[in-house]
């Protein structure tokens, strides 16, 4: 018996591929796995299953058309990459956009925040073996694209904000609709908070799981959620205003430890504070509000003047980058003269994030690597391009 | 052991309060559309299926240049000089005889088009010759049948080509989003 059982269970490393058809990867990555019995002892992510060239693709488009290619990137949060490429070529091109589109820019950023993490809110759930919160995302969800719909036409792919202001302004009954969908979301987030967020299973599943140090964060170039959530109070919405966040009042909520449920509860309070943000833009618009320095908003003007319809920016190069959904969203634009760019570089925030992972999954038991990664709320659109 | 009992009688309690939340949802009306039966109506400005008036569109191409991922093609036929309305030198003689380029063909290709609206935009005549409609329910079984075309004469949605034999044909089946009930 003792002989039997020593030769017939030999211990040795195990080789897995996790992906790029695994359900929990939530595209194509896939993570090359070596594990010890249970144990994870390497984790190699694998990416550029989604590689379209979209960086190459801009240089053969006109500075419009290639905003249809930032839809692309991120697709679950399309409205901040829109907004991250207008504000590179604008300062390219240096335009200024009316204050009215501004609002309209900042609020639309900050729903499609809220439908972004939605989106993790629901799949994480799922991940970890929880199939109602799923349920209940997609249904504010809904309302959001609802909303989107009504304002410029899309659903997922919006192509809104254009390069000087926005493409429409909202039409009648928006602003009621929206300011409708704030009030009925901000009490659902304490729903999920007792769907989900306290419950000691999932509790359990995730605190103290894929744990990142604030030094390990920083260094591996996280941003975003995945940063905050370890504790460096870094956001591109107050390091560096654009826009007018300057003129908005919210906070930045941030992690202690750096655990999945600290990347999961800091994009929780990161919904709440985007529908008070979209509260204040809503006042700005209505003209309700007083705003800061007393101005009132021209009622209508969403695009800047005198942006012609083939822009051909002097040449030089621009650098802008804004909190998307998923970190620090960056777009670099070099123009040489003519009316396409002659580089245009994309920092995609889950491109960097995912790279941390082959540090934090070695360790990790094999269950834990789905936390994990669902934790990281990556796009794969967006870590190709 | 003592802990144990504690954390499973948390979580028991913690899962009652989120069934809870699960019941207060139970009585309220249902949220699901029951798609083919029911549909919804989309809001005007939703980007559908591409309607086009051949009648209506003057062939500057300002559509083909706007296009990111060039999908649209056309090919301009000017009209048949009328001589009763030119002078002997060949110019119009009336605003009405002006000799405005008019649609030979125009074709689509609904595998490239990204649904942007770019085109649409561009579209300078007054009552755009290109617009989204709110359709939202194509479905192409084969790559040839993804070109529509139209000519002078065709109707809004235009022809599709057969994979049959190659020839285009009025799209069958096309589904006019207005007819269906609206918007809760």
């Amino acid at each position: 018996m003792t002989q039997e059982s020593s030769t017939a269970l030999k211990t040795g490393q195990m080789f897995i591929n996790f992906g790029p058809q695994h359900p929990s990867t939530h595209g194509v990555l896939r993570i090359a796995l070596t594990v010890e019995g249970e144990v994870v002892v390497k984790a190699d992510p694998d990416v550029g299953y989604l590689h379209r060239g979209i960086e190459k693709l801009f240089e053969a488009r006109n500075y419009s058309q290639g905003l249809i290619l930032t839809d692309r990137l991120d697709y679950v949060s399309a409205m901040p990459n829109n907004l991250a490429y207008c504000l590179a070529v604008e300062r390219l091109a240096a335009v200024q956009p009316p204050l009215r589109a501004q609002y309209l820019r900042v609020m639309v950023s900050e729903l499609t925040r809220i439908a972004s993490h939605l989106v993790f809110f629901g799949t994480f759930s799922v991940d970890m073996g929880a199939f109602t919160p799923f349920l209940y995302a997609f249904r504010e969800r809904e309302m959001i694209l609802d909303l989107f719909e009504m304002l410029c036409g899309g659903r997922l792919l919006y192509s809104y904000i254009r390069v000087g202001g926005v493409s429409a302004d909202c039409p009648a009954g928006w602003e009621e609709k929206c300011g409708e969908f704030i009030t009925f979301f901000k009490p659902r987030l304490k729903d999920y908070d007792t769907l989900l967020s306290f419950n000691p299973i999932f509790k359990d599943r995730t605190a103290n799981v894929g744990r990142i140090s604030a030094a390990q964060a920083l260094s591996w170039g996280l941003s975003g959620p995945n940063l905050r959530a370890s504790g460096p109070d870094y956001d591109v919405r107050k390091a560096e205003p654009y826009c007018v966040y300057d003129k908005l009042d919210f906070t930045v909520p941030t992690g202690k430890t750096g655990s999945c449920w600290d990347r999961y509860y800091c994009r929780m309070l990161e919904m709440g504070q985007s529908a008070e943000i979209v509260l204040q833009c809503l006042d700005a618009l209505a003209g309700t509000a007083c705003l800061p320095a007393g101005r009132e908003l021209p009622p209508g003007e969403i695009m800047a003047k005198g942006v012609p319809k083939i822009l051909k920016p002097p040449a030089g190069q621009a650098y802008a980058h804004i909190e998307a959904s998923r970190g620090d969203l960056g777009f670099y634009a070099v123009s040489d003269g003519s009316p396409t760019p002659y580089r245009m570089h994309v920092r995609g925030p889950s491109f960097l994030n995912v790279a941390i992972l082959q540090e934090i999954l070695a360790g990790c038991k094999i269950a834990d690597v789905v936390a994990v990664l669902g934790s990281f709320d990556i796009v794969l659109g967006e870590v190709d391009r | 052991m003592k802990n144990y009992i504690l954390f499973v009688s948390e979580a028991f309690w913690n899962t009652l309060k989120g069934l809870w939340v699960t019941l207060k949802v139970l009585f309220l009306p249902a949220i699901t559309v029951q798609y083919p039966t029911e549909k919804l109506v989309p809001y005007p400005r939703f980007r559908g299926m591409l309607a086009y008036d051949a009648e209506a569109c003057i062939a500057c191409g300002m559509c083909v240049r706007a296009c990111p991922s060039k999908c649209i093609a056309l090919a301009k036929a000017m009209p048949v000089p009328q001589q009763e309305l030119c002078s002997s030198s060949g110019q119009p003689v009336s605003p009405e005889g002006k000799r405005v380029p008019k649609i030979e063909w125009y074709t689509i290709d609904y595998g490239r088009c990204n649904f942007c609206g770019l085109c649409e935009e561009a579209c300078p005549t007054k009552t755009k010759a290109l617009w989204h409609s709110l359709d939202f329910e194509a479905v192409f079984s084969t790559r040839e049948e993804m070109t529509r075309r139209w000519k002078r004469g065709d109707d809004l949605w235009g022809t599709a080509r057969r994979s049959a034999d190659g020839q285009f044909s009025a799209v069958a089946d096309q589904i006019h989003i207005q007819d269906v009930p609206v918007r809760k």
